[in-house]
């Protein structure tokens, strides 16, 4: 069956929750995960100034050390079940598109992921980027509620 | 994990292909699977003169159903997995389909991303971004 499961995270508790749903399964079937998590590209300025470069990296760190503590959430999860967990981060403005390149280059056979993440809350609809990845990755896709 | 597996058919070749994961999935984890086919019941048939047409039509989807339908238990059955099905009677499949899965105490729903109406590559196919909007229950979708 699944040999390799994608998780990606945005951190939000959904996505944890879904994390660790996901990593009971691997455990089940005997698959390995790998967590990911997609930093944006930070351009908050237009123009290039001591403030702005200053900000950006202050922002830079900020959201690194958030990914981090992401990521590691996840190989402490898996460690405790006992599953066999790798960790991955990607820059882009686009997560979607990041989810599936890694999925695919990682050869990952599934994604589980929220339904909602960092931006969730509307009952009745699917997260933005949770729909992009439904509609563009060729991997199949285990949506958490 | 998960102990149940609801697999929605339409017949068509892609829903065959989840459900020929969907089996192999329950087979690895030993999960008992329910199929159901939900068949129109075609509401839009207003008037009384045409009671007879519905009937012959909502027949008519039956019998394609229960072939439908067939196909999973015969999958189910070569692998050894326990197996259920249902065939459904509703206009809107996403309902039927969440609701089967709430009352049959399902944990998990299989479906493909498109059904007999998909053709856009790019886009989800409507009654599994409908069932994905309004399930409760976790949902595996294939491509």
């Amino acid at each position: 069956m699944f040999k390799h499961i994608l998780l990606p995270s945005d951190g939000s508790p959904l996505s944890e929750a879904a994390m660790r749903k996901g990593i009971q399964f691997a455990k089940t079937i005997n698959a390995r995960v790998t967590g990911f998590c997609v930093t944006p590209k930070l351009r908050y300025f237009s123009y290039d100034s001591d403030i702005g470069r200053e900000f950006e990296k202050q922002a830079a760190a900020a959201v690194q050390a958030e990914v981090a503590k992401n990521l590691l959430a996840i190989k402490k999860a898996a460690k405790e079940a006992g599953v066999a967990c790798d960790t991955a981060q990607e820059k882009s403005d686009e997560p979607y598109e990041a989810i599936i390149a890694a999925a695919q280059k990682r050869q990952c056979d599934l994604i589980i992921m929220a339904s909602h993440g960092r931006r969730g809350g509307e009952g009745l609809l699917l997260g933005s980027e949770t729909q992009k990845v439904l509609t563009h990755s060729k991997i199949p896709v285990l949506i958490y509620r | 994990m998960f102990k149940h597996i609801l697999l929605p058919t339409d017949g068509s070749s892609l829903s065959h292909v989840a459900i020929q994961k969907g089996v192999q999935l329950a087979k690895a984890i030993k999960a008992k699977i329910t199929g159901i086919s939900v068949i129109p019941e075609q509401e839009y048939y207003l008037y009384q003169m045409q009671v007879q047409v519905k009937e012959e039509t909502v027949k008519q989807h039956k019998v394609q159903a229960n072939r439908n339908l067939s196909v999973i238990e015969k999958a189910a059955k070569d692998a050894g997995v326990p197996c259920d099905t249902f065939c459904e009677i509703s206009d809107y499949p996403y309902e039927m389909i969440v609701k089967v899965a709430e009352k049959r105490g399902c944990d998990l729903i299989m479906m493909a991303s498109h059904g007999r109406r998909g053709v856009g590559a790019l886009l989800l196919g409507s009654e599994t971004q409908k069932v994905l909007t309004h399930s409760k229950i976790p949902v595996l979708v294939y491509r």
